[in-house]
């Protein structure tokens, strides 16, 4: 009967839609997120945790590349109305993403962590070290000194899976399930 | 809620319908042919696709309700619509589940044919064979990577530069490098000049050689080339102070990378796509369905649409047939199209047509009919003569003014009765009724006279009738001949009396002349004795001359019908003149009870005669029963439904009239007293049937009689 099997498939894919599943998974968070001075300008240090959980396990170890996005962005508060308002809007100054793909290369048995910008491969045999591996940040350069106001601007990170990244036949599952949708919030570093 | 009516009326959301679908054919198609695309293309196809299905199951509600309200009301045609509706949705119903089982079934087919349990072993195994391949090589570098620590751990720090160059080129290796354990670099050799930084290795490794056991491993350089990589602990030998790492990357042969490489791409590949199936099938059954539902749905829209535009052309024809059937024939309908629906519009068109014509004949010749049938109504009406009609089942069918007027009894309320039942509740017309059933009897026309009694009244009926064509009864016909019989009788006695006048006058004055001459002649002639003999036979001829000479002129009165000299008088003035002659008898008693004065026009001279006649009769019938002479005279104006009257009424106090005598009253030589011609009350009738008038008697309870009159009085109608 896959007429029957296909009708309850597409069911279950519209009630996914409609529902969102309310069994979350654990999110990603950041750690000791520190500004140092380094001579003309400044320089970050900060720890990025990566809980997959076992659905995205499952896809890495089947093949599918994963790609993990960390954003950095300057804000500056700017108040709307007048200055003593509660109403502040913040303008971004500066903001850069990185991208990095994680991949299994079945040959070798290792985990290869590529980050986009430089096509810089690492090799890991474990996924917890590539996960450590890409969760350091460190000695993160910053704009120039005179760029930035360390009274009056926040840097801010945040980190997620780019789920447009995925094969297509995934995204729409990745788009509404929760399982994928597991970005950290946006933290702010603290100044020296 | 106005202006939601007004929008589901509008054909807004028709257009929007068009539009999305319009606009998701585009994406589809663009994503289709550009499956990169697909990854931004898919959530506005969806997010469109879902609007569109809300959109047409709206629309489709919105059919099915109305049809579901017009079915309720049993609005014409809608049995049809839904009929149509049902057949339509059934065989989209059944099309579409075949074609989308079928469909999915290929689907799934279709995409788990891509795999294959053998091709899966062929290529773990392929994969394993690799790894074993490598693994050969892995174990010779290890063991030339430990025999170059081994050399190095010879050497001081300082020459380990000189040396790791030989080793280089002793064994091939891309770069040697020497680290610490905390990861500071101390020297190494690149066969790539281009490069100046070795590749740092990573921190498992530091890690794994921390517990006394060295690496080997297969990885990717950053150009994608397969490379060995080997680290190992140079041993100590007392003159370094801390623990160093010879960290070695070994090129792989450009072949087995090459197929290593290509066994990998096709690992992962399987893999992958293996891994992908169930979110592929979900997705494209997923799409199907979404299509196939959207086709149903706008199937069974159009479907309920084109029901009803089969079915409208239908219902307007029912509903003109309804409006004819109830009498409406002026009813046209718009034909649309050439088709067998426009022939049949234009058939009943045709046929109202040609209904509206026959009504508007029927109703002509009905008016004619009418019209026929009043003319020969008043014709009817206008007749003396009495007419009616009866069925063969004796029922009354018609009956004309005049025969109500001359059986004096108004037949209307008895048409459609039986014609015996008349007889029961008017038994004066006993013998007519009966006379006609008899004649009826014998199917042949008849023609017969019959006497009816009238009151005190005789009528004679002059009857004819005729059986009318095809058994359908008999038409009667039949005339009041009362007054044509009286007036024969009355020319007849006149011819009679003038005759009588005429044939006897003449002798009776030489009689009576011969009578006087003998008397006065013989008188003194004839002895003393016989004279007064003699003198009583001639005055008794000469007396009896005289009464025949009275009785003459009584005759000749009758006989003479001189015209009426009429002029209005005074009707109290007139009678008590009359009575005056009368009062010089003390005995009699006449008075006269009027309360008006009445002008009447009459010929005096004659009426006069009435009077005379009248009372002579009364005074002269109560002295005979030696009764007193008591005469009431009166008179007063009554009204019937025709005109007016003036009733003169005079009694007496006499023994009465013989109930013999009522009915033969008023003819000559009717009479019961000792003297008198029979000729008064004949001469009476005659004047007061010249004045247009009636006389008749009555006789009063318990002494005395009754003579009234009738004039009638047209001066004086209002």
């Amino acid at each position: 009967m896959p007429a029957f099997a296909a009708a309850k498939t597409a069911l279950i894919s519209l009630l996914l839609l409609l529902s969102l599943n309310s069994q979350a998974a654990e999110h990603f968070h950041i750690d000791n997120a520190i500004i140092t001075k380094l001579g003309n300008g400044y320089s970050l240090d900060a720890t990025l945790h990566y809980p997959l959980s076992p659905r995205v396990i499952e896809a890495l170890e089947n093949g599918v590349p994963i790609t993990f996005l960390q954003h950095f962005q300057l804000t500056k508060p700017f108040p709307i109305i007048g200055k003593y308002t509660p109403w502040v809007w913040n303008e971004t100054v500066w903001s850069t993403v990185i991208a990095y793909e994680l991949r299994y290369h079945a040959l070798s048995e290792q985990y290869i962590l590529l980050t986009l910008d430089t096509q810089k491969q690492r090799n890991f045999p474990a996924l917890e070290m590539a996960l450590k591996a890409l969760g350091k940040v460190h000695a993160f350069s910053l704009p120039p000194k005179h760029d930035i106001d360390p009274n009056s601007m926040s840097l801010e990170i945040r980190t997620e899976l780019d789920i447009h990244a995925l094969p297509t036949p995934m995204q729409p599952g990745a788009l509404i399930s929760d399982k994928w949708q597991i970005a950290s919030p946006w933290v702010t570093a603290n100044w020296p | 809620m106005n202006t939601l009516k007004q929008l589901s009326k509008s054909p807004l959301p028709y257009l929007a319908l068009g539009g999305l679908l319009l606009v998701l054919t585009i994406l589809l198609s663009t994503a289709t042919q550009d499956s990169s695309r697909l990854n931004d293309l898919f959530l506005p196809i969806f997010g469109l696709g879902l609007l569109t299905l809300l959109l047409l199951i709206g629309l489709l509600f919105r059919s099915l309700l109305r049809l579901y309200r017009d079915f309720k009301t049993k609005k014409p045609g809608s049995k049809l619509t839904v009929r149509l509706v049902s057949l339509f949705v059934l065989l989209i119903l059944i099309s579409t589940t075949i074609v989308y089982s079928f469909s999915v079934h290929f689907l799934h087919r279709g995409i788990n044919s891509w795999f294959d349990v053998e091709i899966e072993q062929a290529l773990d195994n392929s994969l394993a064979f690799g790894r074993t391949a490598f693994g050969d090589r892995k174990r010779t570098l290890l063991r030339q990577t430990r025999m170059m620590s081994g050399v190095l751990s010879e050497v001081p720090v300082s020459e380990f530069n000189t040396n790791l160059r030989d080793l280089t080129d002793l064994s091939g290796a891309i770069e040697l490098s020497v680290w610490t354990m905390d990861g500071q670099l101390v020297t190494s050799s690149l066969q790539n000049h281009n490069i100046i930084v070795p590749d740092k290795p990573n921190e498992a490794i530091f890690r794994q050689l921390k517990q006394k056991e060295d690496y080997i491993g297969l990885d990717l350089s950053d150009n994608d080339q397969l490379q060995l990589r080997a680290a190992v602990l140079i041993p100590k030998t007392g003159r370094g102070k801390d623990e160093k790492v010879l960290h070695v990357l070994f090129p792989v042969n450009e072949q087995l990378s090459e197929l290593g490489k290509t066994v990998q791409d096709a690992y992962t590949n399987y893999k992958e796509l293996n891994y992908l199936r169930k979110p592929l099938i979900s997705i494209f059954t997923l799409t199907l369905s979404l299509i196939v539902l959207l086709t149903v749905l706008a199937s069974i829209w159009f479907a309920i649409w084109i029901s009803r535009r089969i079915v409208q052309p239908l219902q307007a024809l029912a509903d003109g047939t309804q409006s004819v059937a109830s009498g409406n024939y002026n009813t046209q309908l718009t034909s649309k199209g050439d088709d067998e629906i426009g022939f049949l519009v234009r058939s009943f068109n045709q046929m109202t047509q040609r209904l509206t014509r026959a009504r508007d004949a029927t109703q002509v010749s009905h008016r004619l009919l009418e019209q026929q049938t009043n003319y020969l109504g008043a014709v009817l009406g206008s007749l003396s003569s009495g007419v009616i009609t009866i069925d063969e089942q004796l029922l009354l069918k018609t009956a004309n003014v005049a025969s109500s007027t001359i059986l004096e009894t108004n037949l209307q309320p008895h048409l459609e009765m039986p014609f015996s039942k008349l007889e029961q509740q008017h038994r004066h017309l006993q013998s007519f009724i009966q006379m006609i059933i008899t004649e009826i009897s014998h199917k042949i026309s008849w023609s017969q006279q019959i006497e009816l009694h009238a009151g005190l009244q005789l009528q004679s009926l002059m009857c004819r009738g005729t059986p009318l064509p095809n058994n359908a009864g008999w038409v009667i016909v039949f005339d009041d001949v009362t007054t044509l019989i009286q007036a024969q009788r009355d020319a007849a006695w006149g011819e009679v009396a003038r005759r009588l006048a005429h044939e006897i006058k003449n002798p009776l004055t030489p009689i009576q002349l011969s009578a006087e001459r003998l008397q006065i002649k013989y008188l003194p002639l004839v002895p003393e004795d016989q004279a007064e003999q003699l003198n009583k036979l001639t005055n008794t001829i000469i007396q009896q001359v005289d009464a025949m000479k009275d009785m003459v002129n009584d005759f000749s009165d009758y006989a003479k019908s001189p015209s009426l000299k009429l002029e209005p008088i005074s009707l109290t003035a007139f009678i008590h003149e009359v009575i005056g002659l009368y009062q010089s008898h003390s005995k009699h008693k006449i008075t006269l009870s009027a309360p008006v004065e009445l002008i009447v026009t009459i010929d005096s001279n004659r009426f006069r005669q009435v009077l005379h006649n009248l009372l002579k009769n009364a005074i002269e019938a109560s002295e005979e029963a030696k009764l007193p002479v008591i005469i009431d005279i009166s008179y007063r104006q009554v009204a019937d439904k025709v005109k007016n009257w003036l009733e003169l009424t005079i009694r007496d106090s006499g023994p009465g009239i013989p109930d013999t005598m009522m009915t033969t009253l008023f003819e000559p030589y009717a009479t019961n007293k000792v003297r008198g011609t029979g000729l008064g009350l004949a001469i009476v009738k005659k004047i007061i049937d010249e004045h247009q008038g009636t006389v008749w008697t009555e006789n009063i309870d318990p002494l005395g009689a009754c003579i009234i009159v009738r004039l009638p009085l047209e001066k004086t109608t209002p």
